[in-house]
C-alpha cells in the first residue's frame, strides 16, 4: 500500500470519527433534551391536574371519568376560597412561622454542621451518630410527648409553639456537613493562622462555598411551614396556618371536603411561594465558579 | 480534621441544637422506651387510670401479629426497589438539567413545581391515572381503562388491573414503587443540583481538553465528586423507604390494600394501627424494633459507601 | 462511625427499659355518672368554656347565631368553638388534647370516638344532669330535661347516647344522617316497577331491570361495611356487642349465609359498591348516557350528589328521584343505620363544676332548640333530633316543597324524619372502629375474589377478620 492511499485512508478515518462524534453530540443533546422533555412532563402532571381540578364544579369533580379539562371554567371557586377562609390571616401567620423557623434553623444548622465538619473534639462520632439515630425512629410518636411539653411550657396558641420544636433538623445537619466536608482544610487552616475568627471563616468562605445546598435547605424548610397540618390544630388554634385553615373551612358536616375550592384555595396560597423559589433558583443555579478551591 | 485546643468551642456551636434535640427528641424517644416495656401500655388507659406491669410483652405481641413479616416483606421491597431507580434517575435528570443551555431556565423552574403542588392533588392525580371504573366480565371489559391503561392499549399491550378489586400484589407493589420514586424525585433532584453546583468547573474544562467520553465525565468525575450528597440521598433515601406509609394510604385508603386484596401494610403502617386502638405500648415496640432494623442497614450502607465518598 | 452508637444505644435502651417500672398512678374508681354539685349552677359567675367540631363555614356561621342567641339567655358563658379538620382529624386531635389535659369542653363525636375517650375516663356521664329538678340560678328553668323535652326527642337517636355496654348516658345527639335508597321514579314508574320494601323484593326488581337493561347494574350500595352491620342487625344475627370491654360476635354461619347469598348476586351483575365500581356510585345513578344503576342506598346527608342533572336543553330533570327506606329482612325489626355526630361533654382534672354545667346548658340548647335545629338541618341536609323542629316555620315550608328533583335534599330528609323509629347504632368499644373496618374488608374479598371453592373463601375471610380484631 502506497504511502498517499493511507494517507487518504487515515483522512477518511479523522473525517470519519469527527462525523461520529459530531452525531453523536447531537444525538446526545436530542437525547438529553427528550429525556428532561418526558420527565417534565412526568413531573408536571400533578401541577396540572390541581390547576384543572380547582377550576371544575364539584359534580364534574367527582365524575367516574375524569375530564382533562373543565367543561365549564369556575373562577367563582377562587372567589369561594378567597371569601370563606381568612387568607389575610392564615398568609401572615404562615410568614411569620415560615420566615423565623427557616431563619434560626439555618443558623443552628450551620453551627452544627461546622462543629460536626471541621473541629475535632472528643466524641464527635458518637453525637453525629446519635442525631443521625433519632432520624430512625416514626416521628408521629413524639407528637403525644411533645404536646404535653408545650404545654407545660404555656406555650398554647404562641408562635413559638409553631416554631421551636421543629427548628433542629438532623436531616439538614447532615446534609450541610456532607457539603461542609468537601470544603478544603487548608483553607481553614490558611484562616487560623491569618488569626481569622471560626465565625468570620464560616461566614466569608464555608457559607458562600455552601450557598446552594443552602439554599436547598431554604426551600425544603419553608415547604414544611406551608404543608405542616397536625402540630398547629393541636398547638395553636388561635394561630391558623395555611393548610389547617384551608382544609378546615371547606368541609361539610360529615367531614367531606369540597375539593374543587380546596384545589383553588391552595393554587392561591402556592402562588407566593412559587414567586420566592422562581428567585431563590438563580442562586442555585449560579453555581461556585471562584478558582483555587477543590471541588 | 482541625484538633482544636479549644473542645468546648464545638460543644458550643452544638449546643443549641442539643438543647432542643434533648427536650424535643431524647425526651419522647424516652418516653417510647418506657412505653415499649410496659405490657399492654395504653396512653388513655394510664389517664384512666390502669397501671402496666413491666415486661417484654409488647414485643412479643408485635412479632407474633400473624402478619408482622408481610409488613416487613413489603417495607423492604419498597425500600430496595425504590432507592436506587429514584436516586439514579435524580441523578440523570440533574446532570442533564446542568448540561444544557437553551432552555436551562424555563426546565428548571418546571422541576421546581412540584413543590408548589399540594400533596392531595398528587395522590388524586395517581388514583385518576391507574384506576378502572366499571370494570365487569370477568375483568375483560370496564367504562374507562385510566390513562395508564390508555397508554399500554396504544402501544398494543393488554390494559392491566392495577388497584381496583382483582388486582394482583404484583400490580399493587409496582404501582407504589412508581408512586414513591415520583414523589422522592423532586428533593433529590433539588439536592443533587445543588451538589453539582459546589463542583468546580475546572475538572470538567479539564476534562474537556482531554476529551473525554460524556458517559466517563459522569462516571469518573461527576459521580465521585458528588459522593458525599449522593451519599445522603441514598441514606436518607433508606430511612424514609423503611418509614413509608402515608404513600400507601394515599392510593389504596386506609385500608391499605386493594379491594378484598392482599394487605400492602408496612412496619409504619402497623405502627399507626396500633396508635389507633391506644395500644402505644405495642406501637412503640413496633417502632423500636423497625429501629434496630434501619440501625443495622444503615451501618452496613455506611460500611460501603464509605470506601466511596470522597470528601 | 455508628458502631459506638449502636453500642451506647443499646445500652440506654436496657437502662432506660429499667426506669419503665417507676411511674403511673394507682387505680381510681370506675365509671360513675357525673354528680350535680349542690351549689348548682352559677349564673353571675363568668365561665369559658370550648367546643371542637368539623363544621365548614357555612354551617359555623349558623353555630355563632345561635351562640348569640344562648348568650342572651346566659351572659356570662362565653363559648369559643374551633373545626379540628375533618372526620378522620378530630379524634386523633382530641386524644392527643385529653393526653395533655387541654380537651375541649364539649366536641363533636360518633361513637368509636367516645368509647376512646371513655378509657380515659375523660366523658362526663350525663345521666344525673338529665335527671336534675334542680333550677338554674334563680330562674323558672331546670337543669335537666322536661319530660317534654325528653318525649320531644326522636328515641332511636335519643338512645344512640347508650351504646357503650352500661346502659349510661354518654352522648347528646345533634343532627342525623341515615341510609335510603334512591331510585329513578321516572324509569320505575314507565316499566311498572315496584318499590322494594325487603331484600327479596329487592332482588326480584334487579332481575327485572336486568332483562330491560342488561348492561347496567340495578343496584349501587356506597358502603359494605354499612350492608354487613345493618344485615346483622336485621335479622339478629349478631355483630360485636360492647359488654366486657368488646365482643366481636360477626363469625358465625347466618352470616356467612347471607355473604355466600351476596356474593351470587354480585356474580350476576345485579349490584355494585363504591370499591367495586373504583368511583362514586352515585355517578351511575345520575348519569343518564352511559352505564346505569337504578337504585342507589347511600347516606341521606349526600343527596345533593343523587340529584339528576337539569342540564338538558330546556332546564328540565333528566328524571326524577324518588326516596325510599333501605329494603328490611323482617318488618317486625326494622333497622335501619344511623349515622352523623352526637355531642359529648369532656372534662379533665382541671375542669370545674362551673365548666361541666356551663357545656350542659349549651349541649341543651343545641338539642332541644326548635329553631336551631331547623336551621341546622336546613343548611346541612342532616335531620333534626327533635320532632317539633317541624314547628318551625321555614323549616315547615321548606320541608313542603320536598320533591324528587330540585328538593331531593329536604325531600330525603322528610323521608327520615318519616322513619323514626328505625334508627340504630352498633355499640362502640375501643376495637368497634376495627371490626367495622374488618367487616368491610371481608365484604370486599367474599364478593369479588376469584375462586373455585366459595365456602372456603368466605370461611378464610371471616377467619382473617376475626383474628385481626382478636389481635
Amino acid at each position: 500500500m502506497s504511502k498517499s492511499v493511507m494517507s487518504v485512508m487515515q483522512e477518511r478515518d479523522i473525517q470519519k470519527r469527527t462525523f461520529m462524534q459530531k452525531m453523536f453530540k447531537i444525538f446526545g443533546k436530542t437525547g438529553t433534551y427528550a429525556f428532561l422533555f418526558i420527565m417534565a412532563l412526568i413531573v408536571l402532571f400533578p401541577f396540572y391536574w390541581m390547576i384543572i381540578s380547582s377550576l371544575k364544579t364539584l359534580p364534574e369533580y367527582r365524575q367516574a371519568i375524569p375530564t382533562f379539562w373543565p367543561k365549564q371554567i369556575i373562577w367563582g371557586n377562587y372567589a369561594e376560597a378567597f371569601s370563606a377562609a381568612s387568607l389575610a390571616e392564615l398568609f401572615t401567620n404562615t410568614v411569620i412561622v415560615g420566615v423565623a423557623s427557616t431563619l434560626l434553623s439555618l443558623v443552628i444548622t450551620v453551627l452544627s454542621a461546622f462543629a460536626f465538619a471541621r473541629l475535632e473534639f472528643k466524641g464527635r462520632e458518637a453525637v453525629f451518630g446519635a442525631m443521625l439515630a433519632t432520624m430512625m425512629i416514626p416521628g408521629e410518636l413524639f407528637t403525644i410527648t411533645n404536646y404535653i411539653t408545650v404545654t407545660n411550657l404555656k406555650w398554647t396558641d404562641t408562635f413559638q409553639a409553631l416554631i421551636v420544636p421543629f427548628l433542629v433538623s438532623t436531616f439538614y445537619i447532615y446534609l450541610l456537613r456532607q457539603n461542609f466536608m468537601q470544603i478544603p482544610n487548608e483553607l481553614y487552616l490558611a484562616a487560623k493562622v491569618d488569626g481569622t475568627s471560626d465565625i468570620k471563616y464560616l461566614w466569608r468562605v464555608m457559607i458562600p462555598l455552601a450557598l446552594p445546598t443552602l439554599i436547598s435547605i431554604t426551600i425544603l424548610k419553608m415547604m414544611g411551614a406551608w404543608n405542616t397540618y397536625i402540630w398547629p390544630n393541636l398547638v395553636a388554634k388561635n394561630l391558623p396556618l395555611i393548610t389547617n385553615g384551608l382544609r378546615n373551612a371547606f368541609t361539610d358536616t360529615s367531614g367531606q371536603a369540597n375539593y374543587p375550592v380546596q384545589m383553588a384555595a391552595v393554587a392561591l396560597v402556592s402562588a407566593p411561594l412559587f414567586l420566592v423559589f422562581l428567585f431563590l433558583r438563580k442562586y442555585i443555579m449560579q453555581g461556585v465558579s471562584r478558582s483555587g478551591i477543590k471541588g | 480534621m482541625v484538633e482544636s485546643r479549644h473542645q468546648w468551642k464545638a460543644w458550643l456551636y452544638l449546643s443549641p441544637a442539643i438543647i432542643l434535640l434533648l427536650i424535643f427528641t431524647v425526651w419522647p424517644i424516652f418516653n417510647t422506651l418506657r412505653m415499649a416495656f410496659l405490657d399492654g401500655y395504653g396512653n388513655m388507659a394510664a389517664i384512666g387510670g390502669r397501671t402496666f406491669e413491666f415486661g417484654i410483652d409488647n414485643f412479643v405481641k408485635v412479632i407474633d401479629y400473624k402478619d408482622f413479616l408481610l409488613c416487613l416483606k413489603n417495607t423492604a421491597i419498597l425500600c430496595v426497589a425504590t432507592v436506587p431507580i429514584s436516586t439514579i434517575l435524580a441523578l440523570l435528570i440533574a446532570v442533564a438539567l446542568n448540561s444544557i443551555k437553551p432552555l436551562q431556565k424555563t426546565l428548571q423552574t418546571i422541576f421546581f413545581l412540584p413543590y408548589v403542588t399540594n400533596s392531595i392533588a398528587i395522590g388524586m392525580v395517581f388514583a385518576a391515572m391507574f384506576n378502572i371504573v366499571g370494570l365487569r366480565d370477568g375483568g375483560t371489559n370496564a367504562q374507562t381503562w385510566g390513562i395508564i391503561n390508555n397508554a399500554i392499549e396504544f402501544f398494543g399491550g393488554e390494559p392491566i388491573n392495577w388497584i381496583n378489586a382483582g388486582s394482583t400484589y404484583t400490580a399493587n407493589i409496582f404501582v407504589m414503587i412508581v408512586y414513591i420514586v415520583w414523589n422522592a424525585l423532586p428533593f433529590k433532584i433539588l439536592i443533587l443540583l445543588g451538589g453539582l453546583q459546589s463542583i468546580n468547573k475546572q475538572y470538567y474544562d479539564a476534562a474537556k481538553v482531554d476529551g473525554t467520553r460524556k458517559f466517563r465525565v459522569l462516571t469518573r468525575i461527576t459521580v465521585p465528586l458528588l459522593s458525599p450528597m449522593l451519599a445522603y440521598v441514598i441514606i436518607t433515601g433508606f430511612i424514609g423507604g423503611f418509614k413509608e406509609y402515608s404513600s400507601i394510604i394515599g392510593i389504596f385508603g386506609d385500608k391499605m390494600s386493594a379491594p378484598g386484596g392482599e394487605s400492602l401494610n408496612t412496619m409504619v403502617g402497623f405502627v399507626y394501627d396500633a396508635l389507633a386502638r391506644d395500644r402505644q405500648g405495642r406501637a412503640c415496640a413496633a417502632a423500636l424494633i423497625l429501629f434496630v432494623i434501619i440501625l443495622i442497614v444503615t451501618l452496613i450502607n455506611n460500611k460501603f459507601i464509605k470506601k466511596h465518598v470522597h470528601y | 462511625m455508628l458502631k459506638r452508637i449502636l453500642a451506647t444505644v443499646l445500652t440506654l435502651i436496657m437502662v432506660l427499659g429499667m426506669f419503665a417500672i417507676t411511674g403511673c398512678g394507682e387505680s381510681t374508681n370506675s365509671t360513675n355518672a357525673y354528680v350535680v354539685p349542690e351549689t348548682g349552677f352559677n349564673m353571675d359567675e363568668p365561665v369559658e368554656i370550648t367546643f371542637t367540631h368539623t363544621m365548614g363555614a357555612k354551617l359555623q356561621g349558623v353555630l355563632d347565631t345561635y351562640i348569640a342567641e344562648f348568650n342572651k339567655l346566659y351572659p356570662n358563658i362565653t363559648i369559643t368553638h374551633q373545626s379540628a379538620g375533618g372526620w378522620g382529624d378530630i379524634n386523633g386531635q382530641i386524644n392527643t388534647e385529653i393526653a395533655g389535659g387541654t380537651q375541649p369542653n364539649i366536641a363533636y363525636c360518633y361513637p368509636d370516638h367516645v368509647a376512646m375517650y371513655n378509657i380515659a375516663k375523660s366523658v362526663v356521664v350525663l345521666d344525673n344532669l338529665i335527671a336534675s329538678d334542680m333550677k338554674i340560678g334563680d330562674t323558672d328553668e331546670i337543669i335537666g330535661l322536661t319530660d317534654a323535652q325528653k318525649a320531644d326527642f326522636i328515641e332511636s337517636y335519643y338512645n344512640e347516647g347508650k351504646v357503650y355496654g352500661d346502659d349510661m348516658m354518654y352522648t347528646m345527639p345533634l343532627n342525623k344522617s341515615t341510609e335510603v335508597l334512591y331510585y329513578d321514579k321516572t324509569f320505575f314508574d314507565a316499566n311498572g316497577l315496584k318499590v322494594p320494601t325487603s331484600w327479596d323484593e329487592l332482588w326480584d326488581v334487579c332481575k327485572k331491570i336486568k332483562e330491560i337493561d342488561p348492561d347496567c347494574y340495578p343496584l349501587g350500595y356506597d358502603a359494605e361495611d354499612n350492608w354487613f352491620i345493618t344485615l346483622c342487625e336485621q335479622m339478629e344475627t349478631g355483630y360485636t356487642s360492647a359488654k366486657d370491654g368488646g365482643q366481636y360476635l360477626f363469625n358465625n354461619d347466618a352470616n356467612k349465609k347471607f355473604v355466600k347469598e351476596l356474593r351470587e348476586y354480585y356474580q350476576k351483575g345485579y349490584f355494585t359498591t363504591q370499591e367495586l365500581y373504583g368511583s362514586y356510585t352515585s355517578n351511575l345513578f345520575v348519569e343518564t348516557t352511559d352505564t346505569r344503576c337504578y337504585m342507589c342506598v347511600g347516606s341521606s346527608g349526600g343527596a345533593s350528589y343523587q340529584m339528576s342533572n337539569n342540564d338538558t336543553t330546556d332546564g328540565s330533570f333528566a328524571f326524577e328521584v324518588g326516596v325510599a327506606p333501605i329494603p328490611q329482612a323482617n318488618q317486625n325489626n326494622r333497622k335501619v343505620i344511623s349515622q352523623g355526630p352526637s355531642l359529648c361533654i369532656l372534662k379533665g382534672s382541671n375542669t370545674t363544676d362551673q365548666q361541666i354545667l356551663a357545656s350542659w346548658l349549651f349541649v341543651k340548647f343545641l338539642t332541644t332548640s326548635i329553631d336551631f335545629q331547623a336551621e341546622f338541618s336546613m343548611a346541612s341536609g342532616y335531620m333534626p333530633v327533635i320532632k317539633s323542629a317541624k314547628e318551625n316555620e321555614n323549616y315547615a315550608a321548606w320541608l313542603a316543597k320536598a320533591n324528587g328533583k330540585e328538593y331531593l335534599v329536604a325531600k330525603c330528609v322528610q323521608v327520615g324524619l318519616d322513619n323514626e323509629k328505625d334508627y340504630f347504632v352498633s355499640e362502640a368499644f375501643n376495637g368497634s372502629s376495627t371490626a367495622r373496618e374488618q367487616v368491610g374488608s371481608l365484604m370486599l374479598k367474599c364478593l369479588s375474589a376469584e375462586t373455585d371453592n366459595v365456602d372456603k373463601l368466605i370461611n378464610e375471610a371471616f377467619e382473617d377478620a376475626i383474628a385481626e380484631c382478636e389481635y
